[in-house]
């Protein structure tokens, strides 16, 4: 063979072989998805033998039946059962599991100065959430301003060993702030207990990771709040959620305006002043709460409220596209758009 | 005087085809892939279905809703039709790169656009 004609035949052979090293199916890299939650939730496992893999998910997927029918804000079950014992003023016998996620959500309201509230069950049922397909009237003012004046709060109840109690009958509790970051934290702790270490569950957008993946860290995306796309970027250190509150994921619209489902508990409106949080925490349950009080909190007071919940990683985007960062985000966080930051220092 | 020839007719052929393949080699093997190729379509808890975005074509996907409409045009997909309420998804519009996501969530229904190698492992949103 002339050289020009082997010089050609090997730069050829070389590109050909590269592409080997893109073969992402030689990957021990697993996705599965669930219908779980009411949402989809994504289980992502790196280097797991298959058939662990496939028994740690089944058992995943009836673990989330569980806890959706246990937890769900409006359908039949032990959540159903505990409000109807509060509105009678009645005390009701709770599990281990039940008394340990419950004063759970009562720290949180308490660092959150109740923004995040899930004892405001009937305020949401009142915008008509407790549907699969809310489609309004936005209640009327006095409506809202009564329940207000009821003030159901998460320190009113009241634990006597295994006995819950409150001294409110208003108080009616909704866990959609909470739930999902809840079982998400269970499910992980399934996987760990398998001994699977690399995974991500991500449920219906919000997701906690552990691991990575091979040599490198899991790479996670941020859903831009207003467009498709991402917003920023990031890479997952260790054990680590992500979650994200923001206005575009559950609402309705009336007369051309649309109302979110997540209800200020001072205002008993939707909260206003921000498109989405986003926090990052090793514990789900946390960072589901905490998103959404410092959406409630909205620019002026997240930062405030974010640092008596213990959270130093949040993002928030407000109604501008202003990204509000708080100093350890911004030095996580890879931007993806040429919008404008501000970085919040502590107080 | 014995006159050589450098290049030979096949050497030219050889060389021509090379310089037409070589852009097209390098950008298929070693571009950066995070232009989306194939998007993963996510029924309920079904089986992912992988589509091409590379040609024309419609597709009908069943929920718990009913019907959703999926458009593949000039390496794009998106959302035509679905009967949620919110239409969410419809609005999303077109994707095309790498990482988009689109979801109609009351129809457990959602697309994800992946390149070769995706920038993402998971979306959080």
């Amino acid at each position: 063979m002339r050289g020009p004609t082997l010089l050609v035949t090997l730069l050829i052979t070389a590109l050909i072989n590269g592409c080997g090293s893109s073969d992402i199916n030689s990957e021990p890299f697993q996705q599965s998805q669930l219908l779980a939650l009411g949402t989809l939730v994504d289980v992502s496992l790196w280097d797991v033998d298959t058939a662990q893999a496939n028994q740690a998910i089944h058992d995943i997927d009836t673990q989330l039946h569980d806890l959706h029918h246990n937890w769900h804000s409006w359908l039949p079950g032990r959540l159903h059962d505990i409000n109807a014992a509060l509105a009678k003023g009645q005390a009701i016998e709770i599990n281990d599991v039940e008394l340990k996620l419950l004063q759970q959500a009562q720290q949180l309201a308490e660092s959150s100065q109740h923004l995040f509230n899930p004892a405001i069950g009937q305020l949401i049922d009142l915008w008509g959430f407790h549907s699969d397909t809310p489609e309004g009237p936005p209640p009327a003012s006095a409506a809202i301003q009564k329940l207000l004046l009821l003030q159901p709060r998460m320190s009113n109840l009241s634990f006597d060993d295994h006995t819950l109690s409150s001294n409110n009958t208003a108080v009616q509790l909704d866990m959609g702030a909470f739930a999902k970051g809840y079982a998400v934290d269970q499910a992980i702790e399934l996987l760990k207990q398998r001994g699977i270490n690399n995974a991500i569950v991500n449920a219906g957008g919000d997701l906690r990771a552990i691991g990575q993946r091979g040599e490198r860290p899991w790479r996670i995306g941020i859903r831009h709040p207003k467009q498709p796309g991402i917003i920023a970027a990031l890479e997952t250190q260790g054990d680590e959620s992500v979650f994200t509150s923001g206005n575009y994921e559950r609402f309705f619209e009336y007369n051309g305006q649309r109302y979110h489902h997540i209800i200020d508990p001072r205002s008993g409106h939707p909260g206003s002043e921000a498109l989405a949080v986003t926090v990052i925490h090793n514990n789900a349950a946390i960072a589901d709460a905490a998103a959404t009080a410092l959406l409630i909190a909205g620019p002026k007071n997240w930062h405030n409220i974010a640092q008596q919940m213990g959270i130093h990683e949040a993002m928030l985007i407000d109604n501008e596209l202003t990204a509000h960062l708080t100093r350890a985000m911004a030095q996580r966080i890879q931007l993806q758009h040429n919008i404008n930051t501000v970085i919040e220092e502590p107080s | 005087m014995i006159r050589t020839k450098i290049l030979t007719s096949a050497d030219i052929i050889v060389i021509c085809a090379a310089l037409v393949l070589l852009p097209w080699l390098y950008s298929h093997f070693w571009g950066d892939g995070s232009q989306g190729e194939t998007a993963r379509i996510q029924v309920a808890d079904q089986t992912p279905m992988i589509i091409p975005l590379q040609h024309s074509q419609r597709y009908t996907f069943d929920g718990p809703l009913g019907s959703s409409i999926i458009e593949v045009q000039d390496g794009r997909i998106r959302f035509v039709e679905s009967p949620c309420r919110n239409q969410l998804c419809v609005h999303s519009g077109w994707l095309q790169n790498d990482a988009e996501f689109a979801a109609c969530l009351p129809n457990l229904i959602s697309i994800t656009i992946a390149g070769r190698n995706p920038r993402f492992d998971s979306i959080n949103f």
